[in-house]
């Protein structure tokens, strides 16, 4: 059964960031430091269009590090200022639609999973538990929390770049979902050309790709197999769906990689038409996120650490963090191959938490996903404690922030001590999850 | 400090040197013969009660092919900089205080060449292929950091110094620029200048230069300037400008209620010492007493003849000549009074003048003034903003049609931590936003890379001679730098160098009527020379956020605190849960009252043990296996480790 | 400097030269040998670990930033000033000023500096040379200057180019604790790096002896490191004592001396260039109770008693040269050698150290090149495509790519 009320409610999502986007020209969200990051603000994407404008190459600045795909689409409507409104307000519409957009992918794939859950619980001929989770439409929720989100609200609205990262990740989940090579591939490539972050997202598009949306673990089948044949209903249509659920399909998987190199050939190729004959293109985007040159302070805490410690340690953690992310892939993807939607959804927060330059956006994204196994983690621990540091952090975060930056009677730790707080936050829920 | 000239070692080789040197010694003396020094002092009353004192002195070198390694006068450090160097053209300026553009003058040679902008400011052009001259700039400004002792040598990073295409001087890629803001200017930098001098200050016009009255001033320029060519050799020019107050006890009468009458001063007021002759060695020794334009035009008006007595002032030796500006404009022009310090050997020259009438005049301003500010408030973002505001002055030079347009250069280098966006240029015309290409004629930026280049910027405007006020505005971000990034006075801010503006279609050139054409005075040459007037703006004092100083171990173990915590955390989750899933998920099961399943399990409990538990029969072997295996890996190291 | 790459010319390193020009200086030494006994002792001994005591070195630091300290800046300017007097000329004593304090706004009295209230000597003078100041002023230039590891483009005039037969004075003042002296009030000297430092300078031979003298709170603390012989040190203050300032200035607002300095200066403004005082005199005319501190004396190092040493052996300078014909031919070669390896060592360095700052600085002035390298792949068809409006194939470029994603997608539903 959906929700009753779906469509009012996303329409109002939509609406209230158009007001938001029209009206709200006094927020300021685009400088907040949560909000957009020096790998996403459109202030610096601007000021990149400037620069490639007059024939330089838009990275000589040290400004904008993006991807040059974003600066052609969204450099032109930069420059475009519309008398009375605020200067990016045609970016914002189109984030607005990009939200909208990562949102309908979302809920379709709730939808995919939801059905194959009951698929599978069918196979196990649970038909009662089916009857009863269906009583909630796990994608309508899931694109209703991710659309009311706040911080996906302010990211939004405060116009920057990362809902176009989302929509992508989003993409690429929902087209491993219902296997279509094309579009997950699609959706890897341009959020890895985006983010760089999303590459690990390797592991759970090919299982996801391979097994199908969610397979509960073997053993239950086995389980489940032994049970059914002492109880000597050896059931041919039983053994069949195992072995269905069970094989690895290769093709869907052949084909991702076969429309996998088709589409970073078909974005290298136009960066390196709309770039123009200037290089460095890898350098001063991966390379700018891999070795955290920009100390300027945003909620994660690898910006203050960078600043403070020193120089000739600083390659050493930088191996040391950029592993950390690369450390959890193998353990989590063995332990979770059997849910890889799940595990699309650990590295998303992973990556969110560690990731050199992170925002709400990030949060955002994985927030959105969690709503997708709602069922699943009703019984999670510390829910209270996660749901009311969330609140505390983003509220804290810009008042230590005015505190420190704008007034001066604060300093740089009270504002470093709510990154910490977050990323103990993030941490937490991704050992709980 | 320089390394001695390289002898020839044997003795046989030295008679031959011997008798080589007595030979080419009348050539030598010849040569000697061209290297030239020559002294001289300006000075001219400002309006504001105070005086301006002008040193200027000039060597030359002719080309060092003529005259070897060896130099009468020429200071040897100078010419080895340059042959080792290849500099073309070098000026270093170091300069205490603002030149005052609106009461001391912004279109006469004086402020053109020789109000520079507070600390240091160094440029240099090379005699050499582009890749080599970062390299040697990078010398060159260590060997006069030590030759000048201040610190020129942080201008060997590549964050301090940039080089302009055409903003500042037009040049084919071999030219460097490069500006310390907060550079002290005192005696110590004085005192090595002095010694380039033949006399240094024990005779001459520089004996005058007495410390403690000319760091008095409001305004100190001490600026050596370097021109060699294949041609003409090397030529020194080595200036000092101040601003002076005379403290004379003349100055504090006051007069009448028609205003105060201008102080009157002398040399002896001005520097607390008295002229005792010339320096030898130079060739000519003269002291300039200049009187503006615009005193003249009251002169005039007055009717008395502009000779150095009238009714308005006297000027107290007689001096030697009267040298008239060439002025095809009109009649009126600046004199500059001469006296030749050779013929004062016995007494004192001590120049002065006496007003006799209270006096307001004016000094000619540049067309513009141009003032720089920052915007904005906080520590995260500001914005730049220079403003020009009209002096219209070029209503009196230009017929004041109001088709014209009139240019004017802008250069300026900004730091990289304070990060410009070039695209929020906005320009306002008397108040009304204007296009960016209606103004601006040709614009190169040298966008800034962060702890590498300094952002460049140079920008050819042209504006409406109705014009009358005009403001450009850049906004910018704050950068957060690395703790050891900061200074230890971090909390004072950082410093923007000053921009500079050039009117390139009015020349600040004046050309006085010589009368000895035999000798060319280097003073006169200077303001002969064609010079666009130049302004240059204020230097901004950006405050940038600083991380706390104090604890950086805090940070680093917190911060690895966390990560190790979310490591671990998860690790053990992931191994903790292996088995427990199962047991979930059956619990999940008998939650939803699945009795099939129920009973099978209860059933499979009979059953003999499922293959599962064979490696549980297994895990006591592996574990005895892994603690023996451990064992004896102490045991060996314990072993390797004591022998 | 006797240890750096530079080879200093001078008649203070005849040790090394022998060695270094032996089978061209053999006949040579043996001439000397017969022809001067007294140079030839002189180069025996140089060759010994005892060599003479041919020159002297100062090393002068005041450590303190701020107008507040302008004390710490007069205490080193009465120094500069004492040794300067007494001899030792200014290419040979390195000043570091940590901060401008004669032409400082706040100073009602330009261009001069004074240690006295009645203001009778102005200790800046005409003739100061200040080899590093304000931000120079760190720890690692500091360690730098004393162990001789510059960076090559480094000038003579900032480098300590002393030998093993030279004394150096070092004197620092600035506000310290126990085992650290601060810089710029931002970061700190321990006595560990110090000790490490005399260390270094001892085994290149840098120096005969050494006289350390600190003027600080808790100075004792800094020298509990030194183990290098032939260090003499001399400080305020001992453990848990202050070193208190003599006298405020109403004038210039602020303390212009401190006590240990004030007596030391008092005892040397008796002296001159020829007086014949001993270091013992010197010592003992500390009276804790006008210091209102302990001075502490380090002689544990030391080897000849300090009643024979005269103060000049350290304030002031000897400057003996040593002729020998051979030595000349041996330095021209020398300074040959150097002027060529340093030069271009230094064109070397460059073209190593063209660091990427010039490069991308190359990069911009010379892009077609670069560019055309680095993007071989495309250049076909960028080729091609010169002249039209890459944007526009850009932007079809991506307006293909929604369609091929589109039809692709639904191809495999």
């Amino acid at each position: 059964m959906a929700i009753r009320h779906y469509r009012s409610m996303a329409a109002a999502a939509v609406g209230f960031r158009l007001v938001l986007v029209l009206f709200g020209g006094d927020l300021h969200l685009a400088s907040r430091p949560e909000v957009s990051t020096p790998l996403t603000s459109i202030r610096r994407l601007a000021e990149g269009y400037w620069l490639k404008q007059a024939s330089m190459s838009p990275y000589s600045g040290s400004m904008y590090h993006g991807s040059p795909l974003v600066l052609s689409v969204l450099g032109s409507l930069t420059n475009q200022r519309s008398i009375g409104h605020r200067a990016h307000i045609y970016c914002s519409l189109i984030f607005v639609a990009v939200d909208f957009i990562a949102a309908l992918f979302i809920r379709a794939t709730g939808n995919r999973l939801q059905m194959a859950r009951n698929r599978n619980l069918q196979s196990l001929e649970l038909t009662e538990s089916v009857s009863n989770s269906v009583n909630v439409s796990a994608g309508d929720i899931v694109s209703l929390i991710y659309l009311w989100n706040p911080w996906a609200i302010v990211t939004c609205v405060g116009s920057c770049t990362s809902p176009i990262e989302n929509l992508m990740v989003v993409m690429m989940i929902y087209g491993a979902c219902s296997r279509l090579a094309p579009l997950a591939a699609f959706g890897y490539v341009m959020a890895t050309h985006l983010s760089l972050y999303p590459a690990i997202l390797i592991v759970p598009i090919i299982l996801l790709l391979g097994f199908g949306p969610d397979t509960p673990p073997t053993k239950v089948f086995r389980i489940k197999f032994s049970s059914a044949s002492k109880s000597d209903i050896s059931d041919n249509d039983k053994s069949i769906n195992l072995r269905d659920v069970q094989q690895f399909s290769w093709k869907p998987v052949f084909y991702f990689i076969l429309w996998l190199l088709f589409w970073s050939c078909y974005v290298l190729l136009s960066s390196s038409i709309i770039l123009n004959k200037v290089g460095s293109l890898q350098e001063m985007t991966y390379g700018f996120i891999l070795t955290v040159k920009d100390l300027s302070p945003n909620i994660g805490v690898l910006w203050y650490f960078f600043a403070e410690v020193f120089d000739f340690f600083r390659s050493f953690f930088l191996i040391v963090f950029n592993m950390n992310i690369i450390f959890m892939v193998l353990p989590l993807a063995i332990r979770l191959k059997h849910r890889p939607c799940f595990l699309a959804f650990v590295y998303t927060a992973i990556a969110a938490m560690l990731k050199s330059y992170p925002s709400v956006g990030d949060s955002a994204l994985y927030l959105g996903l969690l709503g997708l196994f709602a069922n699943e983690l009703a019984e999670m621990k510390f829910t209270f404690l996660l749901f009311f540091g969330y609140i505390g952090v983003s509220l804290l975060s810009p008042v230590m922030h005015n505190l420190w930056i704008w007034r001066g009677s604060g300093n740089a730790n009270f504002y470093f001590a709510t990154g910490l707080a977050y990323t103990c936050l993030q941490t937490v829920l991704v050992v709980e999850c | 400090m320089a390394p001695p000239p390289p002898l020839s070692p044997p003795a046989l080789r030295r008679l031959l040197i011997l008798a080589l040197t007595l030979l080419v010694t009348p050539v030598a003396t010849a040569a000697a013969a061209e290297e030239e020094f020559t002294e001289e002092l300006l000075l001219r009353p400002l309006p504001d009660r105070t005086a301006l004192a002008h040193f200027h002195f000039s060597s030359s070198a002719p080309p060092s092919a003529a005259a070897g390694r060896h130099h009468h006068l020429f200071p040897k450090v100078i010419a080895q900089l340059v042959q080792q160097f290849h500099i073309r053209e070098l000026e270093l300026s170091f300069t205490q205080g603002r030149w005052n553009y609106e009461q001391w003058g912004g279109y006469d040679p004086m402020s053109t060449n020789y109000a520079k902008p507070p600390g240091v400011e160094l440029w240099a052009s090379f005699d050499l292929s582009l890749g080599e001259i970062d390299a040697t700039w990078k010398n060159l400004t260590h060997t006069l950091s030590g030759l000048f002792c201040a610190s020129i040598n942080f201008l060997e990073s590549s964050t301090a110094f940039s080089s302009p295409h055409w903003g500042f001087k037009l040049n084919k890629g071999n030219l460097r620029y490069g500006a310390l803001p907060r550079e002290a200017v005192c005696t110590e930098n004085l005192t090595p200048w002095l010694k380039l001098l033949p006399c240094r200050d024990k005779a001459g016009i520089a004996s005058l230069l007495y410390r403690p009255s000319i760091y008095k001033g409001y305004y100190h320029s001490q600026k050596l300037k370097l021109t060699s060519s294949q041609s003409f050799g090397i030529v020194l020019d080595q200036t000092l400008t101040v601003v002076l107050q005379p403290d004379s006890v003349m100055g504090k009468q006051l007069h009448s209620a028609d205003g105060q009458l201008q102080p009157s001063w002398s040399m002896k007021d001005l520097f607390n010492r008295n002229l005792l002759g010339k320096c030898f060695v130079s060739k000519s020794s003269r002291v300039f007493f200049e009187i503006e334009k615009d005193i003249f035009d009251k002169v005039d008006k007055s009717g008395t003849e502009a000779s150095w007595t009238n009714e308005l002032f006297v000027l107290s030796p007689a001096p030697d000549r009267v040298l008239k500006e060439i002025n095809n404009m009109n009649g009126q022009s600046s004199s500059l009074y001469e006296y030749d310090v050779s013929n004062y050997e016995d007494a004192h020259l001590d120049v002065g003048v006496t007003w006799k009438l209270p006096l307001i005049w004016s000094c000619t301003p540049a067309p513009y003034h141009a003032n720089r500010f920052l915007m904005g408030s906080g520590n995260e973002r500001g914005s730049i903003s220079l403003s020009f505001i009209s002096t219209n002055m070029h209503k009196q030079l230009f017929d004041s049609s109001n088709d014209c347009s009139i240019k004017a250069v802008v250069f300026q280098v900004v730091p990289w931590y304070v990060k410009v966006y070039y695209h929020t240029l906005e320009i306002f015309i008397d108040g009304n936003s204007k296009a960016i290409s209606e103004v601006v004629d040709k614009i190169n930026v040298t966008p800034s890379e962060d702890k590498l280049l300094p952002g460049t910027l140079e920008m050819l405007l042209r504006f409406p001679c109705s014009m009358q006020s005009a403001t450009l505005s850049l906004d910018f971000d704050k950068g957060f730098l690395h703790i050891d990034e900061y200074p230890p006075d971090a909390n004072q801010g950082f410093d923007i160098p000053s921009a500079l503006v050039t009117f390139p279609e009015f020349n600040s050139s004046r050309n006085y009527l010589e009368t000895d054409s035999l000798f060319v005075s280097p003073l006169l040459q200077t303001f002969k020379e064609d010079g666009a007037v130049k302004s240059y703006t204020e230097v901004l004092l950006v405050p940038l956020t600083t991380p706390d100083f104090s604890m950086p171990y805090n940070v680093i173990t917190f911060t690895c605190t966390v990560l190790a915590l979310y490591f671990g955390s998860l690790l053990n989750a992931l191994r903790r849960r292996t088995g427990e899933e199962e047991r979930e998920l059956k619990k999940a099961a008998a939650k939803r009252r699945l009795i099939p399943l129920l009973i099978s399990k209860i059933r499979g409990k009979a059953e003999p043990p499922p293959p599962g538990s064979s490696p549980a029969s297994v895990l006591p072997s592996k574990l005895l296996l892994k603690v023996v295996f451990v064992a004896v890996v102490a045991v060996v190291f314990h072993y390797l480790s004591n022998s | 400097m006797a240890s750096g790459r530079g080879g200093i010319p001078g008649p203070s390193r005849p040790c090394r030269l022998p060695l270094l020009f032996l089978p061209a200086l053999l006949p040579l030494l043996v001439l000397l040998a017969f022809s001067s006994s007294s140079s030839s002792s002189g180069v025996a001994a140089a060759a010994s670990p005892g060599a003479m005591h041919n020159n002297n070195w100062a090393v002068l630091v005041c450590t303190s930033r701020f107008w507040f300290n302008y004390r710490h800046m007069a205490n080193t300017l009465s120094l500069y000033r004492t040794v300067k007097r007494l001899g030792i000329p200014d290419e040979r004593i390195i000043l570091m000023l940590a901060d401008d304090m004669a032409c400082n706004p706040r100073n009602n009295y330009p261009a001069q500096v004074f240690n006295n209230e009645n203001h009778q000597l102005n200790l800046y003078g005409d003739n100061v040379e200040v080899d590093y100041r304000g931000y120079e002023v760190t720890v690692e230039i500091f360690l730098r200057v004393l162990t001789g590891r510059h960076e090559s483009a480094v000038p003579r005039s900032k480098r300590l180019l002393s030998d093993e037969g030279s004394h150096i004075l070092l004197y620092m003042t600035g506000h310290g604790g126990d085992e650290f002296l601060k810089f710029q009030d931002n970061e700190e000297l321990q006595s560990h790096d110090l000790a490490d430092a005399v260390k270094q300078m001892k085994e290149k031979h840098r120096f005969k002896e050494l006289l350390i003298m600190v003027d600080t709170c808790q100075a004792a603390t800094l020298f509990s490191q030194l183990h290098s012989p032939g260090v003499l040190a001399i400080g305020s203050s001992m453990k848990g004592e202050n070193s208190y300032s003599h006298h405020l200035d109403s004038d210039i607002g602020v303390s212009v001396v401190d006590r240990f300095t004030f007596y030391t200066l008092a005892f040397f403004e008796k002296l001159n260039m020829y007086s014949n005082a001993s270091l013992n005199s010197l010592f003992n005319s500390y009276n804790p109770s006008m210091l209102l501190s302990t001075a502490y004396y380090r002689m544990d190092l030391y080897e000849r008693p300090l009643n024979e040493v005269p103060v000049t052996n350290f304030f002031g300078s000897v400057m003996k040269t040593i002729h020998t014909d051979s030595g000349y031919s041996g330095f021209l070669a020398a300074y040959n050698d150097g002027i060529l390896l340093s030069t271009e060592d230094n064109l070397l360095n460059h073209a190593m150290l063209l660091n990427e700052s010039s490069q991308r600085r190359s990069n911009i002035e010379e892009t077609e090149e670069a560019q055309l390298r680095s993007h071989g792949l495309t250049e076909v068809l960028l080729e091609q495509l010169d002249g039209k409006n890459a944007d526009t194939i850009a932007m079809y470029g991506l307006g293909t790519m929604g369609i091929l994603l589109a039809i692709s997608t639904w191809l495999s539903m």
